[in-house]
């Protein structure tokens, strides 16, 4: 597959790179649908080469933000820009992007090796190097030999590979992928995914995913881009999304999470200090810059964060089992704590030990072990 | 089993119909095989003889004539129905949706009659069209537009209209979009991929309109006979004057019969062109 990398990776994104230029920026661009807006003055920089995620509920606007791009929606306004180009008002058919569809959508009439070529004949390439470069497109997404087929006679993943190499093939400045993978089986979906980034590294193409699966977006992304409801939430490394989440939204949405109520203790600068019952936590001082000591805030802890203590070990918080979930490589644990969580916590114990040690009814001490933890305003409060 | 205690009921009225239908196919098919007794309404004996006669010119000229007549109609209809239906299926405004459907389904509602009357109206030489084009200095004398194979056509079309633009938007509402999105951002503009993409993927509602268009022009009577004026000659006209005027029944009878047959011969062949074009388009 390397053999492909040299000529197929040539891709303009690399040469706009060395220029110092974004490979897609967008500028403020808003999109509205009448009355309700679909995209809020969304800003977004993508490095050549990246791979960057949207991220969100159904309905946030992800597939407005890609149309968008790809130019086949017009944008209310803002800018949007392509290799330091601005294409707000170039059509879809002159921006060179490549994309993937979610039904892959495939010109059913025509072979799987016309589907590839379809782009190169736009251009005016002539036969032969049409039929060579077809043939590296089929090598690359491993369907060597099922030029002739018709899509119709492949299976969904064959049929999402030729959509990807009838988008990649063009060299397209931008690949864009709409859930490609959503309508395939978990287990192929994991193979995909797996695939998709190693051909997009190889091939050093920027690209922008679309998903509304949290994990595919942590595991494949070089930066996400969380939103809700038309509006980008935060754009940041999937670590960084995880870790240190923006607001409520991102916290709650990407992995799980407890909320407990926590009151604000100390500021310090960047750091502040929060309790939660008897504990004290340090927290990011940012989101809490508009309350004053005392005040109450919402606490957000990760299952994999909480660990249960022997005793009562001051300093810890104090609940009772109410059900263990056995789940093979770990134990999910759920703790009610009265007066601080309105609904269990969720605690997830490494190893088999706790489904003896922690028994549901059993009185457990529980601590924190990480400085991973966030408070934001409770609800109301936020804008 | 399920019980369908009213099934029955629902069934015996179209049941009684069909059978009405295939006694009278059947008494058509009889007849068509007895010998004409001049000046009697009485038949003779059985025989091949009616079909033979078929063979000669005169009957030849009517068949091919109207086979051509079906399909300038149909093709007429494709041409004028298609951006309609287009534009119906495509248009984001409602009000354009609700002016092209009333537009081109009305004529459904008129009786065949009323709508060929109101064709002689507009054509006719004192009539609107041709006011309209001496008045406005196109030509000096009015154009003879009654009773030619073009005015026929133009009722015809109007006929057919209906049942092609609602095949035809069937077909493209079918259509995926995104197929269209993606021959786009492959560099495919306006013109390509209508000619690449949106055209070939609406072949089987091509199909659909222009068969069930022929199969109505073939069947068409008063439009052919009054706009005609006895000048365009179709085999419903034949079997008109044939069995009405001469009451040679079994004649009129033989040539319906073959009528039925080419028609259906003719649509079959159609589908049987187009199958490629529309067995790859249909699978999605
Ligand atoms: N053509 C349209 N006309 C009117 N409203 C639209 C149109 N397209 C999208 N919307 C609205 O804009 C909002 C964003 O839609 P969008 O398709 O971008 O969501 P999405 O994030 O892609 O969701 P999903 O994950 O379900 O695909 C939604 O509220 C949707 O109803
Ligand atoms: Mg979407």
């Amino acid at each position: 597959m390397l053999m492909h990398t040299d000529r197929m990776g040539a891709t303009a994104g690399s040469e706009a790179g060395r220029q110092g230029q974004p490979a897609v920026q967008l500028d403020g661009v808003t999109k509205r649908f009448g009355n309700s807006v679909a995209l809020h003055e969304a800003w977004l920089k993508i490095q050549p080469g990246e791979f960057m995620t949207l991220l969100g509920p159904s309905g946030c606007g992800k597939t407005t933000l890609l149309n968008l791009v790809a130019g086949f929606l017009e944008a209310d306004g803002g800018e949007i820009f392509i290799e330091g180009t601005l294409v707000t008002e170039t059509p879809a058919h002159q921006r060179e992007i490549g994309i993937v569809f979610q039904n892959y959508a495939l010109f059913p009439h025509m072979s799987v090796a016309n589907n590839i070529a379809y782009g190169l004949k736009t251009r005016g390439i002539d036969r032969k190097q049409i039929a060579r470069r077809v043939d590296e497109a089929l090598a690359l997404v491993r369907l060597d030999g099922f030029g002739d087929r018709k899509p119709r006679q492949l299976s969904g993943g064959q049929q999402q590979r030729v959509a990807l190499a009838r988008a990649l093939v063009i060299k397209p400045k931008v690949l864009l992928l709409d859930e490609p993978f959503s309508a395939l089986d978990k287990n192929l979906r994991g193979s995909m995914q797996v695939e998709l980034k190693q051909i997009q590294r190889e091939l050093g193409v920027t690209t922008i995913f679309v998903t509304h699966d949290q994990g595919e977006a942590l595991s494949m992304s070089d930066r996400i881009a969380v939103m809700s409801a038309g509006r980008i939430r935060q754009i940041a490394a999937p670590g960084d999304v995880y870790r240190r989440p923006a607001d409520r939204f991102v916290a709650s949405f990407v992995g799980n999470v407890n909320v407990l109520a926590g009151r604000l203790v100390e500021r310090r600068g960047e750091v502040a200090t929060v309790s939660v019952g008897d504990m004290r936590l340090e927290v990011p001082a940012a989101p809490l810059a508009k309350l004053a000591i005392g005040d109450d805030v919402d606490v957000f802890i990760r299952p994999e964060h909480l660990a249960v203590t022997s005793g009562r070990t001051p300093g810890s918080l104090c609940g009772t089992v109410t059900t263990q979930v056995f789940q093979g490589d770990h134990i999910d644990l759920y703790i009610d704590i009265t007066g601080v969580a309105r609904a269990p916590v969720l605690l997830r114990a490494p190893g088999i030990a706790a489904l003896s040690s922690c028994p549901a009814g059993a009185d457990v001490g529980l601590t924190v072990g990480s400085d991973d933890v966030v408070a934001f305003p409770p609800e109301a409060r936020e804008p | 089993m399920i019980k369908r205690p009213f099934l029955g009921w629902f069934v015996s009225p179209a049941g009684l119909v069909a059978l009405g239908l295939t006694a009278a196919m059947a008494a058509v098919f009889q007849f068509s095989l007895r010998v004409y007794i001049p000046g009697s309404l009485d038949v003779g004996g059985f025989t091949l003889q009616n079909f033979a006669a078929m063979l000669r010119p005169l009957y030849a000229l009517a068949f091919w004539n109207t086979i051509l007549l079906c399909f300038e109609t149909a093709a007429s209809t494709l041409i004028l129905a298609y951006p309609l239906a287009y534009a119906l299926v495509r248009t984001r405004s409602s009000a354009v949706r609700s002016f092209i459907l009333i537009a081109a389904v009305t004529p459904l509602f008129l009786g065949e009659v009323v709508r060929t009357y109101s064709w002689m109206i507009v054509l006719g030489n004192n009539g609107f069209l041709n006011t309209l084009l001496v008045k406005l200095g196109f030509v000096e004398r009015p154009v003879q537009m009654m009773f030619t194979a073009g005015g026929v056509i133009a009722a015809l079309v109007h006929v057919t209209m209906p049942i092609m633009v609602i095949m035809l938007a069937a077909g493209l509402s079918h259509i995926d979009r995104n197929c269209e999105k993606a021959a786009e951002s492959l560099g495919a503009g306006p013109i390509r991929v209508f000619l690449t993409i949106t055209l070939p993927l609406s072949m089987p509602g091509i199909v659909a309109g222009f068969s069930t268009a022929f199969a109505w022009t073939f069947s068409a009577f008063a439009t052919p006979q009054l706009i005609g004026g006895g000048r365009v000659s179709t085999v419903s006209t034949l079997i008109y004057q044939l069995g009405f005027s001469s009451f040679n029944f079994p004649f009129a009878a033989s040539l319906s019969i073959i009528g039925l047959a080419l028609s259906l011969a003719v649509i079959a062949l159609l589908k049987q062109a187009t199958r490629p074009l529309e067995r790859l388009a249909s699978a999605t």
